[in-house]
Parts: structure tokens; sequence; C-alpha cells
């Protein structure tokens, strides 16, 4: 029993010298503020998880853009960025810490890439009045506008700017056009509905149904017959490429289509759609916030470079360059703040102040519309291009088409 | 013999007989752990306190669980549904209605319990598979109703939260966060290991046990397995609520399917039927994924992975320690820390 | 009234294919008494393995084929030895929760090894639509209501008659007689595996032929779930009725009541139906009442 006594007597001194000493020794995992040359930013990237199908050639466009800014432009005025990236998995807690953990190490400002994450991340971002922006958008990031921005329209300025385009130049009738609206059960899809509660009457179209479908969904036979009662003139489909692509081919098994207009969101409308539906969404329209691969604008030399590179596996796979744009937005941003403060008063209020706010007609080097912020609108791109499905290749039919802003806000069936 | 105390303690009084804290070392020992516990903001960063909130959060809940399961035996794989009913119940009220967060606290434990009522009726019925079915049935009936009822919760878009505040002291920093969670979480441990001595936790083991013999010696097996979904539903409520104020806006994407089989997973883990299980299990399932979390951009940095690694090693490895965890120590890492705890009283005695 | 017809071909022939999922759940519980909530994941992976067989490989249909279904016996007979097998005698929360971890364990394989989230078969079946009366429907969802009303006939006469299915249907009543009789139980759990994962194989090849392979195909695993309650947890011919039932609640429920309610009524229909089920009559239609008196 002695040296069982000791040992007791020896643990107790032990764990009091522990306990004693973590202060001490965790002082470092304290926060430290941003000093030195160095200039912060913080990502938030669904790498992996359910949703890396898309995160992670997302991840790699903004890793390979920054890598392009800080070794071939020498950083933003000479000062290198440095990189905090997490990996959120796609999941809404974890993205709650790591935007503390962003916020600890001293980061100037944070994007994320999916609106989910930037769900999961805004308010505590809002609370500590700091800011950010998500490559993919929705309206309760921006409306009402805090903190947090949008980098690319969100899917309810899509169906804005396809009413627009559709109104102008594809309906021929007379009266208002009648819309039928299938939409994917998650705020992808009712972004659309959104909008067009908020815009249809102003616009001049009847939306005559609203259907909804699920991502898994095999067949749409019976929303569809109930929609060809209602005789419409255009089917608007916000939804993802699988349930686009069945939609499609259940119109044309039940002889809607060719006949009324089609048409899709931008995140349905990606080269999975073609290879799905095959030969039943020739002519099927679409808008999409982002140049195309190949397209003659000034940034595309050098994202097809790195592309090629270091992932040549995302040659052709349309959210690279969302983030690669993303990227170039950083460097803006920062060149902003920099000009406008100075090196040394970087702040995270300095630089939303005049970094972000700050942003006027900021081309993206043409990989998107152009960026710029106007009070009470926290999208930084607000245009679109308009495509159609033509012999089985995505092609530009319009130059970038601006979507109005909508005040959800003033609509009290807006969660607020 | 009973190892659960050291050699030489004798009991001479009741209260002495079914104390918790026994010796002086178990007092000690607490009063330590409580004072790390109080003393951890100021060593900790911002970010080991949110993930300390979190857990916090996930403990609450995970204790919700384990009483209707571990101590009642009777399978919910609905549980995220129910702290998604209380996030937004709390939600609503803050938001909406502007009522104070105390209330909508309060309100969102009810509101989670009755609704945890309504869908443990078929417990009645029924029992093991079934009513696992049931209650998944139960959470995507929730996660469709809150997506669908758009005048009161925001539907798709979701809907913001008003930080905590208790009297005009607003809960907006991590660390007030942290002593109102450890607060709330202390209580429903607190709770839990109490509700296990008494006539009502004796009653739920009974049912788990063998519910025709407990009907046989006269316990209301309605009333006693509506009690248990109640009490579960209950602390899921409060649980959601911290959520829900934690993050400040809310989705129902935030409450899937997933997320409840990992709350199973964490009361397996942990050892479903004691005290501590759950918050063993809540660790270690929140240190891993934080783990993985950190790992990533090194990872990727140092090795050139093949495309689906990281997207797929993560359920790859939860699931294969759910069923080791299975197949080797079925009674969780509670059962681990018993034997450790009788190895280190009986020492240097194999018995 | 034309749209009738419409749902009703529609929801009688999308239920089929709920049916034929189900029927592997039913074979399972039937023989061992375990609860499979792995079989979504189980359609899933097969699925993935035939593209990976016909489509990144490039073997011939006569070829793949025969390759899937080894793996899919490859596979039940695994997963029964190593995660089952130790867990013989425990509650049914373990037996539950282990196919949980099964259930997460292939998901994340399949992530690993196939990492795009969607991919297209090879159509087998004619894609023209034949027309019935004013309704429409395509040929690959009659292709696989038929094989799955095949492979169910076949099915309850392999239980009726056949030696091992006599077996097995014995081993669901009482294993401790069985064992008297000599027979090795164990072997009997490996079969019902096995061929549980066939059914979930093929039925995974119909359905990822009609509308490709994604995640969705487990959240169809859960639909099964609802019509294995509606037709009764031990009952092959509940399953095949009750598939039909839940295709055809479904078309007329959504078709019906989505104009006077609110878009998205579909999906939520197989739940509500469960919570009904359990309140009417738990055992479903066909399912064998366990009676307990005290």
């Amino acid at each position: 029993m002695n040296v069982k006594k000791i040992l007791k007597v020896a643990g107790a001194a032990c764990l009091a010298l522990v306990v004693t000493t973590i202060p001490l020794l965790s002082a470092g995992c304290a926060g430290e503020p941003s000093n030195g040359d160095k200039v912060k930013v913080g990502f938030s990237i669904c790498y992996t998880g359910v949703a890396a199908e898309k995160g992670r050639p997302m991840g790699d466009g903004i890793l390979d853009c920054m890598k392009y800014v800080n070794e071939e432009l020498n950083g933003v005025d000479g000062h290198q960025i440095e990189i905090i990236w997490r990996d959120n998995q796609y999941d809404a807690a974890k993205a709650g810490t790591i935007i503390s953990e962003l916020m600890n190490k001293g980061c100037l400002f944070f994007t994320t890439n999916s609106s989910k994450m930037m769900g999961a991340s805004m308010e505590i971002a809002n609370r500590a009045e700091f800011a950010g922006f998500s490559v993919f958008s929705a309206p309760a990031l921006t409306h009402p506008p805090q903190h947090i921005y949008g980098q690319m329209p969100d899917y309810g300025d899509d169906w804005a700017a396809f009413a627009r385009y559709y109104l102008d130049n594809i309906w021929q009738g007379t009266g208002k056009p009648k819309m039928a609206l299938h939409l994917l059960n998650n705020p992808t899809g009712y972004g659309a509905r959104d909008a067009a509660r908020a815009l249809a009457d102003d616009m001049g179209i009847d939306i005559v149904a609203t259907e909804e479908h699920t991502a898994t969904t095999i067949s749409e036979i019976e929303s569809l017959t109930r929609i060809r009662t209602l005789n419409p003139d255009i089917l608007y489909i916000s939804s993802t490429p699988q349930p686009t692509s069945i939609i499609i081919k259940n119109a044309v098994e039940l002889d809607m289509y060719p006949g009324i207009t089609i048409a899709c969101g931008h995140a349905g409308l990606t080269s999975v759609l073609t290879d799905l539906a095959g030969a039943n969404s020739e002519g099927v329209y679409g808008v999409f916030p982002t140049a195309n691969w190949g397209d003659d604008v000034p940034a595309m030399a050098k994202m097809t470079e790195y592309c090629q590179n270091y992932h040549p596996d995302d040659y052709g796979n349309m959210d690279y360059i969302t983030t690669w744009a993303e990227g170039l937005i950083v460097a803006e941003i920062l060149r902003l703040s920099i000009e406008n403060v100075g090196i040394d008063n970087l702040t995270p209020q300095a630089v939303e102040e005049y970094g972000f706010k700050k942003l006027d007609n900021f081309d993206v080097g043409g990989l998107h519309g152009a960026v710029s912020y106007s009070p009470g609108d926290n999208r930084l791109s607000k245009s679109v291009r308009v495509f159609q499905v033509q012999n089985g290749e995505i092609v530009p039919i319009s130059g970038w088409v601006e979507a109005l802003l909508i005040k959800y806000e003033d609509f009290e069936w807006f969660g607020k | 013999m009973n190892v659960d105390l050291p050699a030489g303690t004798r009991n001479y009084t009741y209260a002495q007989d079914m104390a918790i804290f026994r010796t002086r070392t178990h007092w000690g020992l607490f009063l330590g752990l409580l004072a790390a516990m109080i003393t951890m903001p100021l060593y900790l960063g911002n970010y080991w306190l949110s993930v300390a909130n979190l857990i916090g959060i996930t403990i609450i809940a995970a204790t919700g669980l384990n009483i209707l399961t571990g101590y009642c035996g009777q399978l919910s794989i609905g549980h995220a549904g129910f702290i998604a009913v209380g996030a937004y119940t709390s939600a609503i009220l803050t938001n909406r209605f502007e009522l104070p967060f105390v209330l909508g606290l309060i309100c969102a434990g009810l509101v989670a319990g009755l609704i945890g009522i309504i869908f443990g009726i078929p417990s009645m019925r029924v029992k093991g598979f079934y009513l696992a079915i049931s209650t998944i049935a139960a959470q995507f009936i929730i996660i469709w109703v809150i997506n669908h009822w758009n005048s009161m919760t925001g539907g798709f878009i979701g809907i913001r939260v008003p930080p905590a505040s208790i009297g005009g002291i607003g809960f907006v920093s991590q660390t007030s966060q942290f002593y109102l969670i450890i607060a709330i979480t202390a209580m429903s441990v607190f709770f839990a290991r109490n509700l296990a001595r008494t006539r009502s936790g004796r009653a739920f083991i009974a049912i788990r046990d063998n519910d025709l013999a407990a009907e046989v010696m006269g316990i209301n097996l309605f009333r006693y397995k509506l009690t248990a979904f109640f009490i579960g539903c209950f602390l899921a409520g409060i649980a959601g609520s911290l959520l829900a104020h934690r993050i400040g806006y809310i989705n129902a994407e935030n409450f899937t399917l997933m997320d409840s089989i990992l709350y199973i997973a964490m009361i397996i883990i942990g050892g479903a039927g004691t005290t501590i299980g759950p918050i063993f299990g809540v660790i270690f399932i929140q240190m891993l994924q934080q783990g993985v979390t950190l790992i990533s951009p090194t990872l990727e940095s140092a090795f050139a992975l093949p495309a689906g690694f990281t997207a797929g090693i993560g359920p790859m490895v939860l699931g294969l320690i759910i069923v080791l965890f299975l197949i080797l120590e079925p009674r969780g890492l509670a059962h681990r820390w018993m034997l450790f705890k009788t190895s280190y009283r009986l020492w240097p005695f194999s018995y | 009234m034309a749209e009738l017809l419409q749902f009703v071909i529609t929801g009688v022939t999308v239920g089929m294919v709920y049916s034929l999922i189900a029927l592997g759940f039913v074979l399972i519980w039937k023989s061992s008494g375990v609860a499979n909530l792995a079989l979504g994941q189980l359609v899933l992976i097969s699925s993935w393995f035939t593209y990976g067989v016909l489509v990144q490989v490039g073997l011939p249909l006569w070829l793949g084929f025969p390759a899937v279904i080894l793996f899919a016996l490859a596979l039940g007979w695994i997963i029964e030895k190593l995660a089952l097998r130790p867990l013989i005698a425990q509650p049914i929360l373990s037996l539950i929760t282990v196919t949980l971890g099964i259930a997460f364990f292939i998901e994340g394989a399949v992530s690993f090894i196939w990492p795009k989230s969607v991919a297209a078969l090879p159509r087998f079946f004619p894609q023209a639509t034949v027309h019935i009366g004013t309704a429409v429907v395509s040929q690959e969802y009659l292709w696989a209501a038929a094989i799955s009303f095949i492979l169910f006939v076949l099915l309850s006469l392999y239980f009726k008659y056949h030696r091992m299915g006599i077996v097995m249907r014995a081993t669901a009543d009482d294993q401790l007689a069985v064992q008297a009789c000599g027979i090795p139980v164990t072997k009997i759990f490996s079969m019902a595996w096995m061929l549980a994962c066939t059914l979930a194989a093929i039925g995974g090849i119909l359905m990822s032929s009609i509308g490709g392979i994604t995640f969705g195909l487990t959240e169809t695993g859960l639909k099964a779930f609802s019509v294995v309650i509606l037709g009764g947890l031990d009952s092959f011919l509940g399953a095949i009725v009750a598939g039909p039932i839940i295709g055809l609640a479904e078309s007329l429920g959504g078709g019906y009541l989505t104009p006077l309610t609110w878009p998205g009524v579909r999906e939520i229909i197989p739940f509500v139906t469960i919570i009904i089920v359990m309140f009417l009559k738990p055992y479903g239609l066909f399912g064998e009442a366990r009676i307990e008196r005290i």
C-alpha cells in the first residue's frame, strides 16, 4: 500500500503541475492579431465531404490563383498574401468553428465557396463585424445587407435575368407569357421562386404552376402531366443537372418539348446535363454567370496554364473558373485596401470599408460580369450570360445581362 | 465485492451509500475539474472555445438520446429532427415574436418534448426496428414541415436568430456563450445522473431489459415510455435552441439524417446507458472530426492523393469505428473507463 | 380523367421498382431477423461497380453482368462474415447500428473509389415510349416492373419448395431447432445475405439505367422501408403488393393534393404512410403479427 500511496501523491502532484502550467503553455493558443508585412486571408472550402465534387475544383482554383498572385505578381503591392484555409467538409457545425478560428488567427476577411457554409458562418461573422464573401450566393446571405457579400448572382438573379431576356428576345405572343416553375427542394430551387414572387407581376409574367422535386427523383411524369394541362409557354427548372435531365426527358416523352421553352438556372447548366440528357436537351436555354473555357478573355491564358500544370483533371470544370475569379477579386480587395489605408492600418473593418466598398467596375479578367459595390446591394457581380444547348454544346447567345436588385427584405414572407 | 469504492470505505448511512462523490479524492477531483472548466476561457483561444461550445451543446443532445435509447431502450434515429424543432421554436419566438431568450429556451424544450411524445406514441404498439423506422419517418416529416411552412419558418431560405441574451446582457462572444452552455450542460448531466437513481429511471431500465416483465411488475409502460420520449426530446430541444443562438442563422439543411445517425454512433461509442458515456462519445467523435479538418490542408499539400481520397476517407473511418466498437467493445468507452478505474483500485491484485 | 390513367400507370411502375429493393430487405429479415439499414448503400455500390465494369473497364454486357452478380455475392458474404457473425446474439440496437456503420463505410468507399458523384450507365432497354390509352410510359419502367415481378415469383417458389428456402424459413422461426437438425445456421445467414445483395444489385442496375447513378439511390432505399412496413416485414407478397400501393399513393396523392396544398407533398407521402401504418396496423398488411399476451 505504500507504493500505492506514493503513486497517488505523485499523480496528484503531476495533475496540479499540469493544471497550473496549462495557462502558460497554452498562451500560444490564444489569438494573435495580424501584424507585420503579411496580409492574411481565410478560406473555408468544402474540399471533402458530400460536396467534394464541386468543392475540390473550387479549392484548387482559389489556391492556384493565390499561388499565381504571390509568385508571379509578387503579391499585392509587393506584399505576399498569407493564406489560411480549412476544409469544412460541407458540415454546418464545422463551418461555425472554422470561422472562429479564422477570426482568431487574424485574417482580414474570409470567403466560402458554398451558400450553405456561408449561412452557417455568417452570423458569427456579422456579430464580430468580420467581412466575407461567398462564391455561390443566396438571398438570405445578402439581404438585409450586412457584412456578407455574394460574389456571383444567386439563383433568384438567374431567374430575373432570364425572364428579362425571354421577354425581350424570345416571347412573341401578346399579353403575359405563362411560366411554370419546377424547383429543387432546397435553396437552389426556391431562390428562383422567391425572385418570381417578388418580380413576376411587375415584369408581366404569369406564374401558373410551381412544382417541386427532389434531387433523387427518377420520374417527374406526374408533375409534368399537371403542368401540361395548364399550357404554359415556358418551363423554368431551377435545379442540379441530374433532376433537370430527368425532367427534360419526361417532357420529351409527354410531347411537351420541343414546343414550350425550357430554361434552367446556372446550377443545372453544365456539361453533365448534356451528357445525361443527350439529344433531349437540344435547344434548352440556361444562364451562367461566368465565361466558358476557351473564351477570349484576358485572364483565360494564365488560368489555363496554371490549371494544366497543377490540376489537369480540373480542366473544363466551370467551378475552377468561378474560384479563379474569386482569387482575382480577393487580390483586388486587398490592393484597394492597401492603397487607401496603407499596409500598417489594415484591420477587418478597414478592409471592408476601403476594400469591399470601394470595388468599382473591376473586370475580373473578363471571367465574369464586372464587380462593383453599390450601397444597399451586397452582390459583387450582378450579371449573367444566356446560353443555349446547340448540337450538344453549350453556346452563349447573349452578352452580360444584368439582374435587378430585389429587395427581399421588404417582403414580409422573407425570413429576416 | 464492490469495486466502486477504495478498500476500507464503509457506508454507515443511506446517504453515504447513495452518494455520487463518496470519498475525499472524488470530491477533490471533481472540484479540480470544475475549476479547470471555469477557467478554460483564460487559456483557450477563440477557436478552441467555439469547439468546446459545440461539444457542450452536443453533450446535451446526446444525454437526451441516451436517456431515451440507452436507459429506456426506445431506439430513436430521428434525434436531429427534434433538435431542429427546438432550434426553430427558439428562433421563431425570439425573431418573429420578439420574446426573451429564456422563454424561447424553455419553450423550445417543451415543444420538442411534445413533438417527441406525438412521435413516440407508436412505441406503444411496436418496438425495436419498427420504432426505429417510425423515428426516421418522424425526422423526415419534421424537416419537410420546416421547409414548407414558409410564413413561420422562412421555408428553404432559413431564419436568422438574434444572439442569446438574459436581462439585457447579450451572449455574443465565445466566452460568454461558453459559460451559458457549460452551465446548462452541467445541469443536464446532473439531471441525467440522478434520473437513473430515481423511480422513473429504474422503470426505464426495467422497460429496456424486459418490458413484459416490467408490465407484470406494475410499471405503466404507456406513461413511462412517453415520459422517456418527453425527457429525451426536451433535452434535444434545449440543445437545439442553444445551437440556433450560437450559429445565428438556421436552415433545415443543418439537421440531416446523417446527424441523427451520428448521435446514435456517439452514444454507442461512448457507452449507452451510462451517464458518462455520451460525454466520452461526443468528445471522441468531435475531436476526430476537428482533427480531420485540421490535417486536411497539410495532407493535401504534402501528398498528391487520389481525387476521392479525402472525400471518402471520413465516412469510411467513421463507419469502420462504429462497426469495430460494436464488435469489440459493445459497451463503449464508458465500460473501458470503468475497467481502468477498477484495475487502478485493485492493483496489484488481478481480480 | 386522362391524367388519372397516367398517374396510375406511373405510380404502379415506379412502385414495382421500390418492391424490388424491398424484397432484399424482407429476405434478410425473414432468414436472420436482422434489419438491414444499409440497403440503399448496397444498391449504390452495386450500381457503381456495374459502372466500373461496363464503362471504365469496358467489358461487354454478357461478361459484365455475371461479374456484378459475383461481386454482389462476395460483398454479401464478406459483410455477413466480418460484421454480423460476431454479433449474432446481441440486442437489436447493436445489430441495427452495425448496419448503419456498414452503410457509412460503403458510402465512404464509394466516394473513395469513384469520386464522381453522378454517372450514366449505358441504356439496357429500348428508349421508345409506349402509349397506353392517353398515357405514356417509358419502356424502361415496364421492363423493370416485369423483372421485379419475375424475381418475386422466383423467390416465392424458392422459399416454398426448394430445400434451402425451407431451411431459411425454419431458421427465421427457431434457430435452435434448425441446429438440432444438424444444419449449420451460420451458413444460412451467409446465403441469405448473398442473395439479398444480389437482389440489391439487380435493383440498382435497373434503377441506374433509368435515372443514372447518384447518391439518391440511398434515399430510394429509405422509400423501400415504407414499402416494407406497409407490406409486412416478413412477407414477399407484402413487398410486391405494397410497392405499387406506395407508388400509387405518391403519384395520386402528389397529383391531386399538390395544387391544393403545397408543392412537394409527394415526397412526404411514404413517410406519413409509415406513421399511419404504425398507428393502425403496425405489422403491415401481410406481416405476421407478434401477439404478446401477458
